[in-house]
């Protein structure tokens, strides 16, 4: 049941979303009220398999986090969701998808980290190929 | 190596309730490292060694591998959390650890030190030393204090279960972690 409403929940943000990308979005910094999660909590400034990530605090924990590679350019829109609040049957609704056009969908599990700091799952739009996912590889 | 030492200029790290003579102590005891670890994903994350036993005066020094963790005692000045180190020990509560950053502490209380990560202790990573005897708190069941009327925090469910067992720390006095930290790809 857990893992049937994760993958529709891909399935949902994959058909859902936007197919023409926000300019303002596509090359770090995105605008505020998007902020640089290393200088809200103690993170590294790139995450490997993640890259830099912007988020607006507003939205925590949700997201939407947008992630950069090492050259300023999006790769992905990350949700971070709870367990707690998949368990619970929470209803997330309207998270925004300004990445523009969608290739690919993720669902990993992450233990948690700052910020963050209950186990929940990544959902990762990826706007790059899957092989392009090595932008961010490290 | 990065260490608190370095990065906070300070004397390093904490050296819990240690005088001069314990100081001295405890330069010539063997120094424990206890690893930060995590699989490339974040998903699987842990302390290993998970439990150790340690003569007083000893000094731990934790390191962080991958990830971002913290060492942080099970004490009410951390969070609330419920106390479950030696009454009269000091807590301790490092910063977020980065890989290559250490921490260290010196303990000269005897008992039980349970503590945990502060971002993964929902997820079940926790520590428990042993320094000289299993006694203090840290030997009583997590849901003591409740009879007491404190108004702490209680210990995680994924938490009580990943503690390693007093007895299996004293027989073992070195107990490794189980988890697998290479099983789990990014993606």
């Amino acid at each position: 049941m857990f893992r049937k409403t994760l993958i529709a929940l891909g399935i949902m943000m994959l058909v859902a979303g936007p197919t023409v990308a926000a300019e303002s979005v596509e090359k770090a910094p995105p605008p505020a009220p998007y902020k640089k999660v290393s200088e809200l909590v103690k993170l590294p400034d790139f995450l490997p398999g993640m890259g830099t990530l912007y988020v607006d605090p507003a939205t925590l924990p949700d997201g939407p986090f947008l992630a950069y590679d090492h050259a300023g350019k999006l790769v992905s829109t990350i949700y971070m969701i709870p367990l707690k609040d998949i368990d619970g049957h929470k209803t997330m609704d309207d998270l925004k998808a300004p990445g523009g056009n969608v290739d690919h969908v993720s669902l990993y599990y992450n233990a948690g980290h700052p910020g963050v700091e209950v186990p929940h799952y990544h959902v990762v739009l990826w706007h790059v190929t899957k092989a392009q996912e090595k932008l961010v590889e490290k | 190596m990065l260490t608190r030492r370095a990065a906070l200029g300070v004397g390093g790290g904490l050296l819990v309730n240690a005088g001069f003579s314990d100081l001295v102590r405890a330069k010539s005891a063997e120094l424990i490292e206890i690893h930060m670890k995590s699989d490339p994903g974040g998903g699987v994350v842990g302390f290993d060694p998970i439990g150790v036993l340690l003569q007083p005066g000893q000094t731990v020094r934790w390191v962080c591998d991958d990830n971002v963790h913290t060492a942080t005692t099970y004490s009410p000045t951390n969070d609330n959390h419920s106390l479950r180190i030696p009454t009269n020990a000091q807590p301790w509560a490092s910063d977020f650890l980065l890989p290559q950053q250490t921490f260290e502490v010196t303990l000269t209380v005897e008992g039980i030190y349970d503590y945990f990560c502060a971002p993964h202790e929902e997820a079940g990573m926790v520590g428990r030393l042993i320094v000289g005897s299993a006694v203090g708190p840290g030997a009583l069941p997590f849901d003591y204090y409740l009879t007491q009327g404190h108004n702490w925090k209680s210990v995680p469910p994924a938490a009580q279960k990943s503690f390693p067992a007093v007895e299996t720390i004293l027989t073992q006095k070195i107990v490794r972690s189980s988890l697998n930290f290479s099983k789990m790809p990014m993606k």
